[in-house]
């Protein structure tokens, strides 16, 4: 059962993955021991007059332990152009946020590099 | 077909690669010349390495080896890196250098920083041979000799492997084939 706040560390505490790539990310935290919580936090990037906000991007992964924000972005081309705009903007927002990106490349090089690439 | 045809370019050749040891093996000699420090490796990537840094040295050392799993296929949801081989010494209140021939995403060696630093070392620092920064999740680590920074390319040889191949090959080359190339 998931946690509501996405906050995991242990196979009993697993939240709801949008995606295989974000599960398969979290077992290698897990298995060297790496705190992590997933989407924990929404940032803002457009509000409406009113304050309402129109636009809000969260980082996928949270590790508390390095401050640090981590968004894995296996979508193809056109989908990592717009996510590619939403770091800029959260990033002159929030300078001070810690965000690492992984493209589709880094990803695939860490599933070579721990041997779970199809061949 | 020979093991260096199968790569695209020699990316550090066998010259460059020894002239940078010795540098680093002169700054360690210097830096631990009124100590002795322990040297530790682990299994199997940074055997070379290991074996020409510590003939380059200068100063008294010992040296030690660990062996840890790595993470895979059939690492199952509960799955937890452990050690498969321990160190043989104690180095409790001893200046250790953790010896490590790539660090790239920063997990192995943080493992290795909190096993080693729990047993209460009197120093504990990171000699690397090769620093990928480009996939880098840990980057608090202590890195006080870097040999090499590289691109974010698929490195072998010199201890590095691919499916346990290249190993041997007296330089740092980049495969032929980019294994993390997006499929057709």
């Amino acid at each position: 059962m998931p946690e509501p706040n996405g906050r995991g560390d242990a196979a009993t505490t697993r939240p709801r993955f949008a995606h295989e790539s974000e599960e398969e990310f979290a077992r290698l935290l897990d298995f060297y021991g790496i705190r992590w919580e997933y989407e924990p936090r929404s940032f803002p990037l457009e509000r409406d007059d009113a304050g309402r906000v129109l636009e809000s991007f969260s980082p996928d992964f949270y590790l508390p332990d390095f401050d640090l924000y981590i968004e894995l972005t296996t979508l193809k081309q056109s989908l990592v152009t717009r996510k590619n705009r939403k770091v800029r903007r959260l990033r002159e927002l929030y300078p001070d946020v810690r965000l690492k990106i992984f493209y589709g490349r880094d990803y695939r090089s860490l599933l070579v590099k721990y041997g779970l690439a199809r061949s | 077909m020979a093991l260096a045809d199968q790569l695209a370019s020699v990316l550090i050749p066998e010259a460059q690669l020894q002239a940078r040891i010795r540098e680093l093996a002169d700054r360690i000699s210097a830096d631990y010349a009124d100590r002795t420090p322990l040297l530790v490796s682990v299994l199997k990537g940074a055997v070379y390495f290991m074996a020409d840094l510590t003939r380059a040295i200068s100063v008294p050392i010992t040296m030690d080896f660990m062996a840890i799993t790595s993470y895979g296929p059939g690492q199952g949801a509960s799955g937890a890196v452990r050690l498969i081989k321990d160190l043989d010494e104690e180095i409790s209140g001893r200046h250790v250098l953790l010896v490590e021939d790539i660090i790239d995403t920063g997990l192995t060696a943080a493992y290795l920083l909190r096993i080693l630093g729990a047993r209460d070392p009197a120093s504990l620092r990171i000699c690397t041979l090769l620093d990928k920064t480009a996939r880098r999740i840990v980057d608090t680590l202590p890195i006080d000799y870097r040999g090499f920074e590289i691109p974010d390319v698929f490195v072998v040889g010199y201890g590095l492997d691919y499916r346990q191949l290249y190993r041997n090959l007296p330089f740092i080359g980049v495969l032929r084939t980019d294994p993390a190339a997006p499929p057709p």
